[in-house]
């Protein structure tokens, strides 16, 4: 199958560089800390966080940092076929993994102490690039929740197709079997969290996807930067001016 | 660094380490100073009676978000009783000064914190019942599980305190309570208004 048309357009019309539209809503779920809805393109994500908190299993406390805790599901509505998920299947158990590893080398843990961080991840519709989603959603709903990080954290995807090498896959391009990479990656320090790839890639080849997955991460970064900063400036303007 | 009151994000550089000192909100990443929470940026002298080192401006970032009021060893709060047994009484702290809680603190007042005389001819039973609204000093942080409450002061104590039929007490003296309902009276460790 062609992935990319002689014209060099994708099958979603997007050209080998290019990402999906992003659309980043901050604070939707007011019972909860921090909650961020996230889309790209077609993938939708639901962020929400609770804590920083007492450590609900005790014997679980960490003395010197904060225990972070994960959980990613998938709603039944969200891929094309209805099915029932088990919560612990091994793909979700994988997932919330990365994710909570990926958090946790942002988030300021350290300053903590004896407590628990609660990052509850949902899709609710899957359109490829869900971990790379569910990554971007938990940061921004970190953000929303004021807990202190070190850096956003960006993800995002990217893969070798036709010859050329993809940024951000959608389904149809993530189901064709080719090399799937996704990355993690704090932009300001340029430090990678998250580096994950399905299947094989020559060196030189990979090289040049993993630059061009990192491009996308910082990206998507600056996307999320504004539009955190839009929603600080909202708060503002419905708070009034701030009373130190 | 551009505007005094902007908004920053996790990981923006705020200033050099040599410019300011990192306050609330940031952290220092080699050189730099970093914001660590979405927020406005503001700069403050440095505290006054800090050593010679320290003599360079704070620079913080704000987030409008208040913290829970946390418990601090002498700060005086408002609990309500929950539980009682002849040694102590177990009791929710509500409020921390005029702040309300929202997580939830739970406090013990022991048998010999209950009042500062004759400690131990103190009955738990005819100082306090479930129910009763007391104001109490926080002792120490306690263990694990609860902090250690006080109301060995004269203005500490029962402030609140509802009678079996259903109406609110009035203080007779600093340890019994009345009715004005049906005139009965009971015994309480009750607060200095």
């Amino acid at each position: 199958m062609e992935y990319v048309s002689p014209e060099g357009l994708r099958l979603d019309g997007r050209r080998p560089k290019e990402v999906r539209q992003l659309k980043c809503e901050l604070a939707v779920l007011h019972r909860a800390d921090g909650s961020a809805y996230l889309e790209m393109g077609n993938t939708k994500v639901l962020a929400t966080v609770y804590g920083p908190h007492e450590v609900s299993q005790r014997s679980q406390s960490l003395h010197d940092r904060a225990l972070v805790h994960c959980e990613y599901s998938m709603a039944t509505f969200s891929t094309g076929e209805r099915r029932r998920r088990p919560k612990g299947d091994r793909r979700s158990v994988e997932l919330s993994l990365v994710i909570r590893q990926s958090m946790e080398a942002a988030i300021l843990t350290h300053l903590l102490p004896r407590t628990q961080i609660d990052i509850y991840v949902q899709v609710l519709q899957a359109d490829g690039g869900t971990r790379a989603a569910c990554i971007n959603a938990a940061t921004l709903a970190l953000a929303d929740a004021g807990v202190p990080m070190r850096d956003l954290v960006a993800s995002c995807a990217a893969g070798y197709l036709n010859g050329t090498p993809l940024l951000d896959l959608n389904y149809v391009e993530d189901s064709a079997g080719g090399p799937d990479l996704t990355v993690a990656l704090l932009p300001k320090a340029e430090k990678v969290t998250l580096l994950q790839m399905d299947s094989k890639l020559p060196l030189d080849t990979f090289e040049a996807v993993l630059g061009l997955a990192m491009d996308g991460c910082k990206a998507i970064a600056a996307h999320m930067r504004q539009a955190l900063l839009e929603h600080t400036r909202k708060q503002a303007v419905v708070r009034g001016p701030v009373r130190l | 660094m551009g505007e005094e009151n902007a908004v920053k994000t996790p990981g923006d550089i705020l200033g050099r380490v040599s410019e300011y000192t990192s306050g609330r909100g940031t952290h220092v990443r080699g050189d730099h100073i970093c914001a660590s929470i979405v927020g406005q940026q503001s700069i403050s002298a440095p505290a006054a009676g800090a050593s010679d080192k320290a003599q360079l401006p704070v620079i913080e970032v704000i987030n409008g978000k208040e913290r829970s009021a946390v418990p601090e060893t002498g700060s005086t709060v408002t609990a309500k009783v929950v539980r009682i047994d002849h040694r102590k009484a177990t009791a929710d702290i509500l409020c921390v000064g005029l702040r309300a809680v929202t997580q939830k603190f739970t406090g013990i007042i022991r048998q010999q914190d209950v009042r500062a005389t004759e400690i131990d001819k103190v009955e738990i039973a005819t100082s306090f019942r479930p129910g009763d609204i007391v104001r109490a000093e926080v002792l120490s942080l306690g263990d694990a599980r609860a902090y250690y409450l006080s109301t060995a002061k004269n203005e500490l104590g029962v402030v609140f305190a509802k009678s079996p039929a259903g109406v609110r007490m009035v203080p007779v003296s600093w340890e019994k309570m009345q009715c004005p309902k049906t005139k009965v009276i009971e015994l309480r460790k009750v607060a200095k208004t």
